[in-house]
C-alpha cells in the first residue's frame, strides 16, 4: 500500500510556505558578488546564496523585549538592595519602587518567554534539567530565582507598606532583597550569553563585549528608570551618576563590539535597517545622547531641569529596547546572509587555543 | 476548512502518521500543535490498528495534511 | 561480488520475517549499544539520484516540504528542514550561479553532488543548548530530540554550526535526523544508507568509516584527484572550534563552502564562561559604583 496524494492535499499556494525551510533572501537575487561591493564579507563560492545557517525562530519583539524587561528587572533590584543597604529607611520610597519594578520580569518577562515557545504548554519541560552548556536553562533557573526572591520581597514590601507598624516583614524584605540582587546580577546579563552561545555569526562573534553592552545597558536603564521618579535631588544625583556610568560602559561595549564585527567579518549584517536601529537608535540616541546629557547634568551644580533628564531617560530605556532587538533581527540576517557566515567561520576567526 | 477522514493509523513516526483509508489510499498526517492528541497517544492506536476519525486542513507548502483532532471510533462503528 | 555468508540463510525475496541483525548483511557491521556509528558519505560518487532523501521521508514518514522549483540546478528541496533530513546539493562546477571564479574538477567532469545530513557532532551544539534536555545521546552515540520532551523553544536552531535542526511549524517541536534510531534499534542499516546504489553513503562503525575513508582519501590522491579531503574527521575542517569529530562526515573535493558548509564551525558552548564573567563583572563593577555613589548620607548609619 502506497501513499498516494489526496486531492485535498493543496500544493503551494499564494500564501507561502507553511512548515518549508524559509525561503531565502538571497535566492531571488544574484549572489552578491558580481561587481558589488562586499563589506570585507566572503567572496568565495556560496551555494546558490542560500543561508549556511538557520535563522533562530524567535519573535524577535517578544524575546528582545523579555530581555529588556529582564535586564530593567534585575538591574532595579540590584540598586533597591544598594540603596536600602547604604541609606536604610532614608532612601525608602526610591528602595520601594525598585523593589515593585523588579516584578516586570517575573510578571511580564516569563509570559513573553512561554508565549514564544513553539509549545507553551510543555514550559514546564525547562524545569526538568539545569545544564551549564545552556544558557537558556542557566537562564531559566536564574530568571526562576530572581521571581522567588524578588516576588518574596515585594510581597513583604507590600505588606510593610499596609501594616507599616510589623517589624517582621520589612526584615523579610530586606533579607529576600539579597538573593534577588545577586540573582538580578545575572538576570541583567545572561541574555547576551544566550545570543552569543550560538552558532550564529553576528551574535558569536563578540561574546564579551555584548555583554558588556547589555549588562550596562541593564544598569542604564534601571537607574533613569528609577530616578526619573525619585523626589530627593541628591539621590537622583545618585541614580544619575549610575545611568551615566553604565552609559559609558555600554558604549565602551559598542566600540569594542563593532570593531571586533568588522575584525571577524560580520559587520555586513549591520548594514541593512536592524543595523541602522544599532547605529542610531541604540549607540547614538540611545547610549550617547543621554550620556551627554546625563553627564552634563551632573557637571552642573543643582543639575539640569528634570524634563531634560526625563528626555534622556525615556531614550535611554527606548534605546535598550531597540539594542536587543535589532541585535536580535541583525544576528538573523548575519545567519542567512552566506557572504557573512562564511566569513565568519573561516579559520582565522578560529579562537586561540 | 476542515475535512474528515477515518480509516486506521498504520505509520506512526514522532508526531506524523499515515491513516489508511477504506479505500485503501494511505494520507500522510502531520498533528497539529494545537491539535486535541498528543503525539505520544499516536503509537498506542497503530499497534492496535484502531479506527480513528481524524480532521484536518490541509497544510500549505507540505504535501502532508494537519491533523486537528483525533478520535478513537466506538466499536460499533468499525466494521 | 562478496556475498556475506549469512546472506543465504535468507535466500527468498518474500520473507515473513525480519531479518536479525539485517545491518550485517547490507552495511557489513552488527550495531550493538555502547558503540559509535555514523555515515561516511563519499561525494565523488553521489550520482544525485535522491534516493536517500526518497527513503528518508518513506521510512520517517515525512511530507515532501517546499513545493515548487528553485531554479537551483537539480536541487529542489532546498536545504535541510523540520521535513527534509536528507538533501542532495547539486553544484554545476562551470558558469552557474553562485559560484565564483570556478575551475573545471578532473573528477565529475564539472559536477558535484553532496547528500547532506545532520552532523551528529562529537560535542553537539544543539544538544548542548537544549534547555529541556529533549535532545540526547543515544547508546549509538547519535543525537536525537525526545518529542514529548521538546517545547519548541528554538534555541537548537541558532546553535547548530551547520543550519539543521529546524522547529516544525505544525508541531511545535524541533526536527532532525535520527540516524535512524528506531532501525538501529532493530538492527537495521539506516534508510538512506541502505537505499544509496552507489554506496556514496556508507553506514557503519565511526573508527571503521574514518579508516575507510582515509583509505579513499589516498586511493583518490594516486588516480590524480588532488583536491579530495576529509571534512568532520578528527583535526580534519568541520571539526574545528572544540566540536570534537563529526559522526556523519564528508570526503569532498572543493571548498568546503562550496557544499553550503562551513570551513571552521566551533562549538557555541565555549562562549558561555567568557560571556557570563564579561557581563557580571560589567554589572557587578557598576553596581559597586552605584553602591558609592549612595553613601549615607549625614554621617547616620542606616
Amino acid at each position: 500500500m502506497t501513499a498516494t496524494i489526496s486531492p485535498e492535499a493543496a500544493p503551494a499556494t499564494r500564501d507561502g510556505p507553511e512548515d518549508a525551510p524559509r525561503v531565502p533572501r538571497q535566492a531571488t537575487e544574484p549572489p552578491s558578488v558580481h561587481g558589488r561591493p562586499n563589506r570585507a564579507g566572503w567572496t568565495g563560492p556560496t551555494y546558490y546564496g542560500r543561508p549556511q545557517l538557520k535563522a533562530s525562530p524567535f519573535e524577535n519583539p517578544v524575546v528582545g523585549g523579555y530581555i529588556f524587561l529582564a535586564g530593567l528587572s534585575g538591574s532595579a533590584a540590584v540598586i533597591a538592595a544598594l540603596a536600602d543597604l547604604r541609606q536604610g529607611a532614608e532612601a525608602a520610597p526610591l528602595v520601594r519602587r525598585g523593589r515593585y519594578l523588579a516584578l516586570l520580569a517575573p510578571i511580564l518577562g516569563a509570559p513573553l518567554l512561554v508565549y514564544d515557545l513553539h509549545t507553551p504548554e510543555r514550559f514546564y519541560n525547562m524545569l526538568r534539567v539545569a545544564k551549564h552548556t545552556s544558557p537558556m536553562s542557566i537562564g531559566t533557573w536564574i530568571l526562576m530565582g530572581f521571581s522567588g526572591a524578588a516576588g518574596l520581597t515585594a510581597a513583604a514590601q507590600f505588606g510593610a507598606d499596609l501594616r507599616p507598624g510589623t517589624r517582621g516583614l520589612r526584615g523579610l524584605a530586606r533579607a529576600a532583597q539579597v538573593p534577588a540582587a545577586l540573582t538580578g546580577l545575572g538576570l541583567s546579563t545572561y541574555t547576551a550569553s544566550l545570543l552569543s552561545a550560538t552558532s550564529t555569526p553576528l551574535w558569536a562573534a563578540a561574546p564579551q563585549s555584548l555583554a558588556m553592552r547589555f549588562g550596562a545597558s541593564s544598569m542604564a536603564s534601571a537607574a533613569v528608570a528609577l530616578a526619573m521618579t525619585e523626589a530627593d535631588p541628591s539621590r537622583r544625583r545618585a541614580l544619575e551618576g549610575t545611568a551615566a556610568a553604565a552609559l559609558a560602559a555600554e558604549l565602551a561595549g559598542a566600540a569594542i563590539s563593532h570593531a571586533t564585527y568588522r575584525r571577524t567579518g560580520v559587520a555586513g549584517a549591520l548594514s541593512g535597517k536592524a543595523g541602522r536601529v544599532e547605529h542610531l537608535g541604540a549607540t547614538l540616541l540611545g547610549t550617547a545622547l543621554p550620556l551627554g546629557i546625563l553627564a552634563a547634568s551632573l557637571l552642573t551644580r543643582r543639575g539640569l531641569p528634570r524634563p531634560v533628564t526625563a528626555l534622556a531617560a525615556v531614550a535611554t530605556l527606548a534605546g535598550a529596547a531597540a539594542l536587543r532587538i535589532s541585535i536580535m533581527a541583525a544576528g538573523d540576517r548575519s545567519a542567512e546572509d552566506p557572504d557573512v557566515s562564511f566569513r565568519f567561520s573561516q579559520p582565522e576567526n578560529l579562537p586561540a587555543r | 476548512m476542515t475535512y474528515v477522514k477515518e480509516g486506521v493509523v498504520t505509520i506512526v513516526q514522532e508526531s506524523r502518521f499515515q491513516l489508511t483509508d477504506d479505500n485503501g489510499v494511505s494520507h500522510l498526517f502531520l498533528l497539529d500543535r494545537n491539535a486535541a492528541a498528543e503525539p505520544a497517544q499516536l503509537a498506542p492506536l497503530q499497534a492496535r490498528q484502531a479506527r480513528v476519525r481524524v480532521t484536518y486542513e490541509p497544510a500549505r507548502n507540505l504535501i502532508g495534511l494537519v491533523a486537528r483532532s483525533v478520535r478513537l471510533l466506538p466499536p460499533s462503528q468499525a466494521r | 561480488m562478496n556475498m556475506h555468508p549469512r546472506a543465504l540463510e535468507h535466500a527468498y525475496s518474500t520473507l515473513d520475517h525480519v531479518i536479525p541483525n539485517e545491518s550485517e548483511l547490507t552495511a557489513g557491521v552488527r550495531i550493538e549499544a555502547g558503540r559509535s556509528y555514523g555515515f561516511f558519505t563519499d561525494t565523488t560518487v553521489c550520482i544525485g539520484c535522491k534516493a536517500c532523501e526518497v527513503a528518508c521521508k518513506e521510512w520517517n514518514n515525512l511530507p515532501a516540504d517546499n513545493i515548487g522549483l528553485t531554479g537551483q540546478s537539480f536541487d529542489n528541496t532546498g536545504a535541510l528542514s523540520a521535513n527534509s533530513w536528507r538533501h542532495v546539493a547539486f553544484v554545476e562546477k562551470s558558469g552557474a550561479n553562485g559560484l565564483r571564479g570556478g575551475q573545471d574538477q578532473k573528477f565529475q567532469s564539472g559536477w558535484l553532488m553532496m547528500s547532506d545530513v545532520c552532523k551528529h557532532c562529537h560535542n553537539a551544539p544543539c544538544l548542548e543548548a537544549c534547555p529541556t534536555g529533549a535532545l540526547f545521546k543515544t547508546e549509538f552515540d547519535t543525537v536525537v530530540v525526545q518529542q514529548d520532551i521538546c517545547n519548541g523553544c528554538g534555541y537548537c536552531v541558532p546553535a547548530c554550526p551547520f543550519g539543521v535542526i529546524d522547529v516544525s511549524t505544525v508541531d511545535g517541536k524541533a526536527h532532525k535526523c535520527t540516524l535512524c534510531y528506531d532501525r538501529l534499534k532493530g538492527g537495521l542499516e539506516p534508510a538512506c544508507a541502505k537505499s544509496c546504489p552507489t554506496d556514496s553513503i556508507q553506514f557503519g562503525e565511526l573508527s571503521d568509516l574514518q579508516i575507510r575513508a582515509a583509505e579513499r582519501v589516498e586511493h583518490l590522491h594516486g588516480i590524480g584527484v588532488d583536491s579530495a579531503y576529509l571534512y568532520g574527521t578528527p583535526g580534519a575542517p568541520g571539526a574545528t572550534g572544540d566540536l570534537g569529530h563529526l559522526n556523519a562526515f564528508f570526503l569532498l573535493i572543493d571548498r568546503p563552502e562550496v557544499y553550503n558548509l562551513p570551513a571552521a564551525p566551533t562549538r557555541p558552548a565555549n562562549r558561555v564562561a567568557p560571556s557570563l564573567a564579561t557581563g557580571l563583572a560589567t554589572v557587578a563593577a557598576l553596581a559597586l559604583a552605584s553602591a558609592f555613589l549612595f553613601a549615607p548620607q549625614r554621617g547616620e548609619r542606616p
